[in-house]
């Protein structure tokens, strides 16, 4: 009722609205329809719902909302809103609120030593980082680092977890500019104070240039890899004994304390058709890679035959490539541009993107479709912003602004976390973010 | 006299019809007893007669006094023009048929008078004269004596010309009237009684004419001469009046207030009221201004202005837009930050992995494209002026000139069998033994342990570097090298040559031909040409510049961008001529670098004025077509440092970037 005195006190139009929301007990407010101002936006709207459900319980902390007209997120004011969309002001409207997508809270920045060029978060125990000192990471939590993966000789480029189902041992890949792929095998749940140094149990060699990306299998069985030599390699990644014969050289270092085995492995098979650097690899299904190249296309291939199914031509040259949305079916896609851009190969015709969200100011160094939310992404930038996106408004929902230069990678983590490292050398976590 | 005789009947020709019906009809009834009759004796009188009128028709004048006009002017005056005393000279009363018929029938002689409308009297025939008009008429000669059946006189001598041009008798068909001839005429008989033909209609006369001619349009006149109008006088308005209106006539004060303007500013004329017409007094300057009115008309030269109405536009060259040419570098994304002084010098990778620059700070630096990352620094301790990769992905290494040393420098990228190769090749294990060779005392080959690579030491100052495609010879240009002022290194050999040729004018930079074996090299002044496997010169390209400072080859090698030190970019088909096929005038400092992009139709230059100009160039596979050159883009961003831009620019070889490298250390790349 004082919302309405408030309102009766301004001389702009009201419209009848009525809240409505899938969100559980504590969230919910009444449904009955009041009368709010047609220039409020997000914001008054968002204190409007506070208020309400403040009345109901006192002990209520304000919490940010977003809302949806019509399965739009609402980026202007109501009138406005109503006017470009065509909808009746006289009918009682009803909006839907669902918690905002907004990092609420910022972990301490991990620090490393050099820039981190790559991260990888699908898993929820650890996150994995890969630093131009040539080190690979495990991040058990913000600050606290458990493993340290070491041996290669070059920049690491590309990490990516290979599988973490297993209880103890848990497998990751990591690429980097020395032209070589190393796989690595952990224990996770095994945390000292102190980082353990790790050497990696497999080496891939038969790329002839710095390799760029890495995907792996949804089984986990096999990577593959882009690199700069415009190819795409398929490898195995189990262990030696399979095919050890085969590869031959076998490598025995002295370690400090344990004496361990490291075996080279050879590609699989070699994809060819990229006349560039290929920049991005993923690996979503069984049988299909999507890469994206510096050729400026998005390839897709089928991994039985080797051959490339379809192609996208983008104008820009591409960095990064992430495959989401309903039925894993959107290709989003960011390179030597501000614009991320998102296709639906579905769509007959046409190759034009079908969201295009131009808000960064620079390169796109890394676009990532959220786990489970087909309609959320993010997407980091050399203009040191990291963005997240939700497909029904053109305008990020949450901007991160926490990196001081380029961000070069950024992943989600816990499905609630938001990770990125940069050329400020930190890894940040941005956390409590709620997706439904 | 029969001439002078013709001429006055021709005056009389409008008459002729009548006279004809007064003869006929003399013919017909009683004169023609008359007429035989006193024959001879008429013949006689007449001619007297013809010789008096003769005379007299000499002494008197026309009486005729409205000159040539047509006589229907008059057709409803009463008067026909004026006598020499004003008056009005009165028509003769016009007698009306009856009266004239009565006279006629009075008069036997009424049937040879006529009536002269011209000049208003009636004139009497005489007996001579109806002689001379019936035979006329008849067809016949007008003069008896006449004698048109004279015997034929034979000039011709026929003695010595035995063979006459043809003494063949006139065929009979010359005297048969053209059987066609007929038909043809019936023909046109019958489709002008049918109404095919039709004649044109009599021209309707102007009902209204214009009794002075027409002298505004003055259309005739300037058909004849450039005739000119004068200038018209300007009218008198309302103030000129001798009862203008009030707002007219200024008050005291302001007749007082000009006598403080200058003499030329005062008004020429003061309006005044007056009461009337009686009290206006003489103009007193009515003489010398219609004296200066007369001098304006004649001493003023008129000239006939000549304005073309062109729309500036049109003249414009037809261009192609912008938008439809991308993609082409526009905006800077990336930054490279690092060096500490000006860079120098860059170079891109073949993959266009890396880029190399060669700074003042005395460093040479690898950095990563992709995201701007320092990789490999080498300290060389002294400004660092050109650095260029080996066009070859395999051979890994970087030329990098610092005074007077060319150093070649392995970067330790590519897999282990290409580095075992480059430090094969990078390895020099004794010094070069063959010192009787006089190149030794001016180059000399030193491995240079601290960075483990080759110093190639030379005698003079370096001011260019440029790898041949095969990454094997290496050409290096010192402007005060004189005769060894350009040097060809093998690497494979360790071996140098110098360029046989005799160059006019300093060198400045030298650049091979991207596909054949064809070296340019510039020099201050012109661009020579030579052919290495022939030994000569191929061509010598005249630039008109007044310095030139860089040079690049377009990648299929018959096109060529010549950068000059006053700001003026060259553009050379070297199929088409000598001579620029375009002179471009964009920077208003030095230009710096010019470069060509090796796949897409783009060239660049960069200046002191801290920018850099995007360029499409496109050349075509035809030969009649000439190459489209349509500037695109202006690249700024870079701050001025004393006094010096943009010092490098180079393509991206496989996008369409370009990056530049600044005085301000740092180095941008500038995107689609």
């Amino acid at each position: 009722m004082e919302i309405e005195r408030e309102t009766n006190e301004g001389n702009s139009r009201r419209i009848q609205v009525r809240f409505i929301t899938k969100l559980k007990a504590p969230y919910k407010v009444p449904t009955t329809a009041i009368a709010i101002p047609s220039d409020l936006s997000r914001l008054g709207l968002s204190s409007i719902v506070n208020k309400l459900l403040q009345a109901v319980d006192s002990e209520w902390k304000t919490e940010p909302f977003d809302f949806l007209i019509d399965g739009e997120l609402v980026r202007m004011s109501l009138e406005q809103f109503l006017l470009v969309k065509g909808i009746s002001a006289e009918k009682i409207l009803e909006i839907e609120y669902i918690r905002a997508v907004a990092p609420r809270k910022e972990e301490e920045p991990s620090p490393h030593d050099d820039w981190v060029s790559a991260v990888d978060g699908s898993s929820p125990r650890f996150i994995l980082t890969g630093c131009y000192d040539s080190l690979g990471r495990i991040w058990k939590q913000a600050g606290w680092c458990t493993h340290i993966l070491e041996g290669h000789s070059g920049a690491i480029s590309s990490v990516r977890i290979i599988n973490s189902e297993g209880a103890g041992s848990v497998t990751v890949a990591t690429a980097s500019k020395d032209r070589t792929l190393r796989l690595w095998k952990f224990d996770a749940e095994d945390s000292t104070d102190h980082p353990a140094r790790i050497r990696a149990f497999k080496i891939l060699r038969g790329h002839n240039a710095s390799v760029h990306s890495i995907a792996a299998k949804t089984s986990g069985d096999m990577i593959c890899s882009g690199s700069w030599d415009c190819t795409i390699n398929l490898w195995r990644t189990n262990d030696t004994d399979t095919n050890g014969d085969a590869v031959s050289i076998k490598k025995r270092k002295v370690n400090n304390k344990i004496e361990e085995s490291q075996s080279e492995g050879e590609a699989v098979s070699t994809l060819v058709g990229h006349t560039q650097c290929v920049s991005s690899v993923v690996w979503p299904q069984q049988d299909t890679i999507y890469s994206a190249s510096w050729d400026h296309s998005v390839r897709k291939w089928d991994v039985e035959t080797g051959k490339d199914l379809s192609d996208i031509f983008c104008g820009k040259a591409l960095n990064c490539i992430d495959i989401g949305g309903e039925g894993l079916a959107l290709i989003a896609a960011g390179g030597s541009d501000p614009v991320l851009r998102i296709w639906d190969p579905r769509k007959p015709g046409t190759s034009a993107p079908v969201f295009q969200f131009s808000s960064h100011s620079s390169w796109i160094s890394a676009c990532k479709w959220h786990n489970t939310s087909p309609l959320h992404l993010l997407s980091s930038s050399y203009d040191g912003k990291v963005m997240l996106w939700d497909l029904r408004t053109a305008w990020p929902v949450s901007i991160i602004d926490t990196h001081k230069d380029k961000v070069l990678c950024a992943d989600w983590w816990k499905g609630d976390c938001v990770v990125s490292g940069g050329v400020d050398a930190q890894l940040r976590i941005s956390s409590d973010i709620s997706i439904q | 006299m029969s001439h002078q005789e013709s001429q006055k009947l021709d005056n009389v020709n409008p008459l002729e019809t009548r006279v004809e019906d007064v003869i006929e009809r003399g013919d017909n009834d009683f004169l023609d007893e008359n007429h035989d009759q006193d024959e001879h004796s008429e013949s006689y009188q007449s001619h007297q007669a013809v010789d008096e009128s003769d005379s007299s028709e000499d002494e008197v004048a026309p009486r005729n006094t409205i000159g040539d006009v047509p006589l229907e002017w008059y057709k409803d005056e009463k008067h026909i023009g004026y006598d020499i005393a004003g008056r009005k000279i009165t028509k003769k009363e016009r007698r009306d048929k009856l009266d004239s018929f009565l006279a006629s029938a009075d008069d036997s002689k009424n049937w040879r008078k006529i009536y002269d409308e011209y000049n208003d009297e009636e004139v009497e025939l005489t007996k001579e004269e109806i002689k001379h008009i019936r035979r006329l008429l008849k067809g016949k000669a007008p003069h008896a004596e006449f004698d048109p059946y004279a015997p034929y006189v034979d000039w011709f001598k026929w003695d010595d010309a035995k063979h006459p041009l043809s003494n063949a008798p006139e065929p009979k068909r010359r005297f048969i009237p053209s059987k066609w001839e007929s038909k043809k005429v019936v023909e046109y008989v019958r489709a002008i009684r049918k109404g095919l033909i039709k004649f044109d209609q009599p021209k309707e006369e102007p009902r209204f004419y214009r009794l002075w001619g027409d002298d505004s349009s003055s259309a005739d006149r300037t058909k004849h001469l450039a005739y000119i109008p004068p200038p018209k006088p300007k009218l008198p308005g309302h103030e000129e009046s001798y009862n203008p209106s009030l707002e007219y006539i200024p008050t005291q004060e302001e007749i007082n207030s000009y006598q403080l303007m200058y003499e030329e500013d005062r008004p020429k004329f003061i309006p005044k009221k007056f009461t009337s017409f009686r009290s206006i007094p003489a103009y007193e300057n009515a003489i010398k201004d219609s004296f200066e009115r007369c001098l304006d008309l004649y001493l003023c030269p008129r000239v006939r202005k000549k304005r073309i109405n062109i729309d500036p536009e049109s003249l414009k060259p037809k261009l192609p837009r912008r938008k439809d040419l991308r993609p082409y570098p526009s905006t800077c994304y990336l930054e490279y930050r690092g060096h500490e002084g000006a860079v120098l010098s860059i170079s891109v990778e073949p993959s266009g992995q890396w880029i190399a620059s060669g700074s003042k700070d005395g460093t040479v630096r690898i950095w990563e494209v992709e995201t701007g990352r320092c990789l490999r620094v080498w300290e060389i301790g002294e400004a660092v002026q050109l650095v260029a990769w080996n066009p070859l992905p395999e051979l890994p290494v970087l030329a990098a000139s610092v005074g007077a040393d060319v150093l070649i420098l392995n970067t330790g990228f590519g897999n282990e069998e290409e580095q075992k190769r480059v430090k094969e090749l990078l390895h020099i294990g004794t010094p070069t033994s063959d010192d009787s060779d006089d190149m030794s005392s001016f180059l000399s080959w030193i491995q240079d342990e601290k960075y483990d690579c080759i110093r190639l030491r030379h005698y003079r100052t370096v001011s260019s570097i440029e790898w041949h495609r095969k990454g094997d010879y290496l050409s290096t240009v010192m402007p005060a090298g004189e005769s060894r002022a350009i040097l060809i290194h093998q690497l494979s050999k360790r071996l140098t040559q110098r360029l046989p040729f005799k160059l006019h004018g300093l060198p400045v930079s030298s650049v091979f031909h991207p596909t054949r074996s064809i070296f340019f090299v510039a020099t201050k002044k012109n661009v020579r040409v030579y052919d290495l496997l022939k030994q000569k010169l191929i061509k010598k390209l005249e630039t008109q510049l007044r310095e030139v400072s860089s040079i690049a080859v377009h990648p299929a090698g018959d096109n060529l961008i010549v950068g000059s030190k006053e700001g003026k970019l060259c553009w050379f088909d070297m199929d088409l001529s000598s001579k620029p096929y375009k002179t471009l005038k964009c920077h208003p400092k030095d230009i710096t670098k010019v470069a060509f992009h090796r796949s897409y139709p783009l060239f660049a230059s960069c200046s002191d004025d801290c920018t850099a100009y995007i360029f499409h160039g496109m050349v075509y596979a035809d030969l009649n077509q000439n190459p489209l050159i349509v500037p695109l883009e202006i690249l700024r961003g870079h701050t001025s440092y004393d006094g010096r831009g943009v010092m490098d620019c180079k393509f991206h070889p496989r996008q369409p970037w370009l990056f530049t490298a600044g005085a301000d250390s740092s180095i941008k790349l500038y995107c689609h």
